[in-house]
């Protein structure tokens, strides 16, 4: 196993120059892509991750890291085993019907992506037929829902009705989140989890998963 | 002859000098001709194509700058709000401050238990009543959004209870033109009738656009309609920097109002001379927590820059914040955020200041916080009416009295006590007893105080009941919809 402390210290940073040099001197030198993946990229922003939760790095550092490491990831693709994966789990999200605000449920995109999930982003006023034809359509494993306004709510209750109609509700997990939701509220509509802002929604995301 | 008197210097804030307002009015201009803008309601799209606007696919729209000059000047310089009895209570203009709560609180901290839990109408009467009760209260919003009414109503149902429960003017919120439309039937009821309620408005519509420059269908709905009847409303986008908008203030506020002057435009547009109360929400995004901090300096600091370019630049009155905090309970950062933004609001004079009385980012609604921000407004309005000079408070006469008597103290004075109720601050729920007193009251703290205070007014006060006819026409509107 190399040695990767550059390319751990050049993702915590941000740097997404030196962390890409890094990781395309990785290549050269015929380390094994897994191995660069996890012990250079995953290890940085699991550290990242830990720092952020200590209050030691603040949100666009935190964004920062994330953007370099997805430009590392690009470098990494193409030289993966064919059917070898790369992704902790596909979410498909986005603002629900009526609502058009995306601040936040974007932030939950680049956190989510930034921790190894690939996202599926439907952008705003999603309808509940738009949510189950994507969940179905790439066989995601989360279901993420963002509502601003209280008058909205209703859309996430609608589109659980409507997977579970589909017959496709118990084949994934539903998240929701938005200033007016409550813990409450998702138990009430059967959802599966809550997250009250972008950085718990990853540790939900995890856990839903069964990942560490 | 007599002299002629000093007039008394009233302190006030300046945070822009003239080339920062003009500046930032000029980026504003530059971004809603160069940059543009999204309109998704297809009158207002057609009306602004007919002013001369370009409208180029996918909603996309850009202005020329002479348009936004031109309804800066038909655009009131000042509304005047009335209450429910049609007295004039609060006339918006420049230097005039006035306090009030806020808007869609999730939770609210129980008067009983102190426990935050989940808002029901019941808490929008009580937060109405005490507005009513609260000398420096000056106009009602809903502070929050019931769970125990239907949802596609919430708005009519807050707002119906607002009305049965204060006679102050109230800023209400609504969803669409469906809704704003039964509220407006409310309205006419209370006024007694449309004429009556246009001539003495004693409601203000809060929308919002989306920031960055987009206009959605069912908000543009209600700027038309206010527009058409002569009902004061706000169009604060949610321009905070680092979420709507860029993290450096200056840019914020210029997106911000940049959106502002949009919403005013087609307002003009629709109904020339309609009241428009001019300004953007421009606070901060926390760089931890991603929560639009309403206990922040960069709020306070902006609002008073903008007050500075409404002297400057715009004259047009304009909507501010105050009073709130992040804090989850009502502790001393709670007291201390709350202050901050409601002496900085007071002394760069914003005009109609909301959101009072919100911890936890505004998903909190707290009587308690309201009845303390009643005391630190009280506070703050006597700070800025400054040191009156005049014969009178000179006393000269009383010195001597008091200097070359025997036995006498300024406490004993008729000059004092002709004049301490003016001349001093005489605080209600502000401790200042001696120890042993306060230890004896039991050792409440300001918190426990103003709990009880709220208590004591829920109980005692009686808000002016309207009449059968009305209220009977309110129900009916209510069972209507």
């Amino acid at each position: 196993m190399g040695n990767f402390t550059a390319l751990n210290e050049a993702v915590i940073k941000g740097d997404v120059q030196t962390a890409v040099a890094e990781t395309q001197k990785a290549l050269d030198a015929s380390q094994e892509v897994r191995g660069i993946i996890d012990n250079g990229l995953i290890a940085a922003m699991d550290e990242v991750g830990e720092r952020f939760s200590k209050g030691q790095l603040f949100v666009p550092q935190m964004l920062r890291s994330a953007k370099t490491m997805q430009a590392c990831m690009n470098l990494l693709k193409p030289h993966l085993q064919e059917g070898e994966t790369t992704t902790k789990g596909i979410v498909v999200i986005g603002t629900v019907k009526g609502d058009l605000h995306d601040i936040g449920k974007n932030l939950v995109s680049m956190m989510l992506e930034g921790a190894g999930f690939e996202i599926e982003d439907l952008g705003v006023d999603v309808a509940p037929e738009e949510f189950a034809r994507k969940v179905r359509e790439v066989n995601a494993d989360i279901l993420g829902m963002s509502a601003l306004l209280s008058i909205t709510m209703p859309a996430m209750a609608e589109t659980v009705k409507v997977l579970r109609n589909s017959g496709i509700r118990d084949t994934l997990k539903v998240m929701i989140g938005g200033a007016p939701v409550t813990e409450k509220y998702a138990q009430e509509i059967q959802a599966d989890s809550y997250a009250p802002d972008a950085a718990s929604a990853v540790v939900e995301a995890k856990k839903l998963l069964g990942i560490s | 002859m007599k002299p002629f008197g000093i007039s008394a210097f009233q302190p006030r804030l300046k945070v822009l000098n003239r080339d920062q307002a003009w500046a930032i009015h000029t980026a504003a201009l530059e971004i809603i001709e160069k940059i543009g803008f999204r309109m998704e309601h297809p009158d207002a799209l057609e009306i602004l194509a007919n002013a001369g606007c370009k409208v180029s696919g996918d909603n996309w729209v850009t202005m020329p700058a002479y348009l936004v000059e031109e309804v800066l000047r038909s655009a009131p310089r000042r509304i005047a709000l009335y209450d429910q009895m049609g007295n004039k209570s609060m006339a918006l203009v420049d230097g005039n401050p006035f306090y009030g709560t806020g808007s869609d609180a999730t939770f609210t901290l129980d008067l009983e238990t102190g426990q935050r839990r989940r808002t029901v109408l019941e808490d929008v009467a009580n937060f109405a009543k005490l507005v009513d009760a609260l000398e420096n209260m000056d106009f009602a919003m809903s502070m929050a959004n019931p769970e125990d009414v239907p949802l596609e109503d919430i708005y009519l149902h807050v707002f119906a209870e607002m009305v049965r429960n204060t006679s102050k003017p109230i800023v209400f919120i609504a969803d669409s033109g469906r809704d704003i439309a039964k509220i407006y039937e409310i309205a006419c009821l209370v006024a007694g009738g449309e004429e009556e309620l246009r001539k003495r408005p004693f409601i203000l519509n809060y929308s919002e656009a989306i920031s960055p420059l987009r206009f959605p269908k069912n908000v543009m709905e209600k700027l038309i309609f206010c527009a058409e009847k002569g009902i004061p409303l706000c169009l604060p986008s949610g321009s905070n920097a680092a979420g709507g908008a860029p993290v450096t203030l200056a840019g914020a506020m210029a997106l911000g109002i940049a959106e502002n002057l949009i919403g005013l435009t087609v307002h003009q547009l629709v109904g020339r001379g309609s009241p428009f109360l001019f300004g953007p929400n421009v606070s901060a995004l926390d760089m931890k927590s991603t929560v639009v901090s309403y206990g922040c300096p960069e709020w306070s600091l902006t609002q008073a820059a903008l007050a500075d370019m409404r002297d400057e630049i715009y004259g047009l009155p304009i909507w501010a914040y105050a009073g709130a905090s992040d804090a989850k309970i009502m502790d001393a950062q709670a007291g201390a955020e709350a202050m901050f933004s409601i002496i900085t609001a007071m002394l760069s004079r914003s005009n109609l200041i909301h959101d009072v009385g919100f911890l936890e980012y505004g998903t909190t609604s707290s009587l308690e916080m309201v009845t303390m921000a009643n005391e630190l407004v009280a506070m703050s309005r006597f700070f800025a009416g400054g040191i009156p000079i005049n014969e009178d408070t000179m006393a000269l006469e009383a010195i001597e009295r008091v200097a070359k008597g025997t036995g006498t103290i300024f406490l004993m004075d008729d000059h004092t006590f002709d004049h301490f109720e003016q001349a001093l601050f005489l605080p209600n729920l502000l401790d200042r007893s001696r120890y042993d007193a306060w230890e004896k009251a039991g050792r409440m703290d300001l918190y426990a105080r103003c709990n009880s205070e709220a208590k004591r007014i829920l109980s005692q006060h009686r808000v002016e009941t309207k009449p059968e006819e009305v209220l009977k026409g309110i129900e009916s509107i209510l069972k209507g919809s």
